[in-house]
């Protein structure tokens, strides 16, 4: 289970994110949406500290840890926690697909090599990249370079895998493997947080919808409730602008 | 005035027995260089207190002074140094018995040093900040994500001012002359002694400069042609 308990962050003057109260268990996928600015991203970094908060607590698993000041093991432990699938992929450029995916078994969990390996192959076929074992980053899609992503992320085996906004940066057509790779792991229980703007995608796929407007939480209920029948008007707005009215209307 | 063919080709062949010298000299102030320049950059990049200052003001003081200079500076300054320590702490040891050599390669590591770390520096600068991330989101810590995902990808930025440092130090090693230590160029002057014939033995000392730096330039050739393979993308 992740607890989160008044997350704030600041840059500078800015404050980002108001003291966020986010409580996820353990197999629930968690979509987050919301407007540009609206610090649902921030959020999501800060529960892997690539995003250090101000203040507040997260909770994952048997670790508690107080956002004021955490050290550096404390952080390490908690990033030992989740994985993270990235807007931009981020795969390591130098590493083919397989050594992306074996590359934090290895180094951070000890797995012998020839196991992590085993692994890994294993995960790069379930997302379909059976064929690109040995290629570089620079030499796969889009696509199949996000694909990589959420294999490096599922090996890990983490509590909770952080997807930001694991589409945004793909041409339209590749959305689709995507969000299918990500629709297949839904279905296997894996606690998921997902930050994106894919609203079908969110609506199918999430057991619970978040909202988030300029750093605090608006809303949040089932997908089909907030969707259809959204209780804030913030919300309301946000969802008339983002969907074609046609998709909802019954 | 007349030129003599022949004496070039004599005084290339002597030249030969100073290479090793040569290339001791650039060897181990590339190395050395490399390793104060990388310190010197992680200590700029993460912006260490107390240490930052500290080596903020040692590159600029070291590229705003001749290599040359350093070098007499090391060589009248290190040997008092070193016996003033030596006499406080009661030792037998004095400075006479370092051959002349070693403070050729104490001066050129921490001139090679201060380059070094900018060229350090700009490879890691090179590098995404999102490959950090991601190593951090592997669960990796600060060390474990420098050793096996910035500096790979660092080291292939900074191959071409690293190479382009190396020759420059190839070719400053002609500066251990002030230290009496007998080089390539040195070892020129020594040969056409003998006879006056000191612009065959350049031209000779010329050549085999250039000879040796093609050969770093093509090792180098080579080198990025390997390491930046992950680079050239297509469809596998």
């Amino acid at each position: 289970m992740i607890r989160l308990t008044q997350i704030r962050k600041s840059f500078g003057r800015n404050e980002v994110l108001k003291g966020i109260d986010l409580t996820v268990s353990k197999g629930e996928v968690v979509a987050i949406l919301g407007p540009s600015g609206s610090g649902k991203t921030t959020l999501l970094r800060c529960i892997n500290y690539l995003e250090r908060p101000s203040g507040g607590q997260i909770e994952i698993g048997d670790l508690r840890l107080e956002c004021k000041h955490p050290s550096k093991k404390e952080i390490h432990r908690l990033r030992g926690k989740s994985a993270m699938v990235f807007q931009q992929y981020n795969l390591f450029k130098h590493k083919t697909a397989v050594e992306n995916v074996m590359e934090g078994l290895v180094v951070v969990q000890k797995v012998p090599k020839e196991e992590a390996r085993k692994r890994s192959v294993e995960l790069l076929e379930k997302v379909g990249l059976g064929a690109k074992l040995d290629a570089y980053p620079s030499q796969l899609s889009g696509g199949q370079q996000q694909r990589v992503g959420i294999a490096r992320a599922l090996a890990l085996n983490p509590e909770v895998i952080l997807f930001d906004e694991p589409t945004s940066a793909l041409d339209p057509e590749l959305v689709g493997e995507v969000l299918a790779v990500i629709r297949k792991i839904a279905k296997e229980g894996i606690t998921m947080i997902i930050v994106t703007h894919e609203m079908n995608f969110a609506q199918e796929v999430a057991n619970r919808v978040v909202f988030m407007d300029q750093g605090a939480v608006v809303e949040e209920g089932a997908p089909n409730e907030l969707f259809r029948s959204p209780k804030e008007e913030r919300t309301r707005q946000f969802l008339q602008r983002m969907t074609p009215e046609a998709v909802y209307s019954i | 005035m007349k030129l003599d063919p022949a004496f070039i080709w004599t005084a290339f062949v002597q030249l030969l027995s100073a290479i090793p010298t040569t290339l001791e000299i650039a060897g181990v102030s590339v190395l050395c260089g490399s390793l104060i320049g990388t310190a010197v950059a992680l200590v700029r990049i993460y912006r260490v207190p107390v240490l930052h200052p500290i080596a903020s003001a040692y590159v600029t003081f070291i590229r705003g002074t001749p290599m040359l200079t350093h070098l007499l500076l090391i060589l009248f300054g290190l040997p008092m140094l070193i016996d003033a320590a030596a006499e406080s702490l009661g030792l037998p040891f004095r400075s006479v018995s370092i051959p002349m050599i070693g403070f050729v390669y104490i001066s050129f590591s921490i001139t090679e040093g201060a380059y070094m770390s900018e060229v350090v520096r700009s490879g890691m600068l090179a590098v995404n900040r999102g490959q950090f991330e991601a190593a951090y989101a592997v669960g990796m810590t600060t060390p474990q994500a420098l050793r096996r995902i910035v500096f790979p990808q660092a080291f292939a930025a900074a191959l071409p001012n690293l190479s382009n440092s190396t020759i420059g130090m190839l070719h400053a090693t002609t500066l251990a002359f002030a230290a009496s230590v007998v080089d390539i160029n040195a070892k020129a002057q020594i040969v056409a002694a003998t006879n006056w014939k000191f612009f065959e033995a350049y031209i000779a000392a010329a050549l085999l400069f250039w000879g040796l730096t093609f050969l770093i330039e093509r090792l180098t050739a080579l080198l990025e042609k390997r390491i930046n393979s992950y680079n050239r993308g297509g469809v596998a």
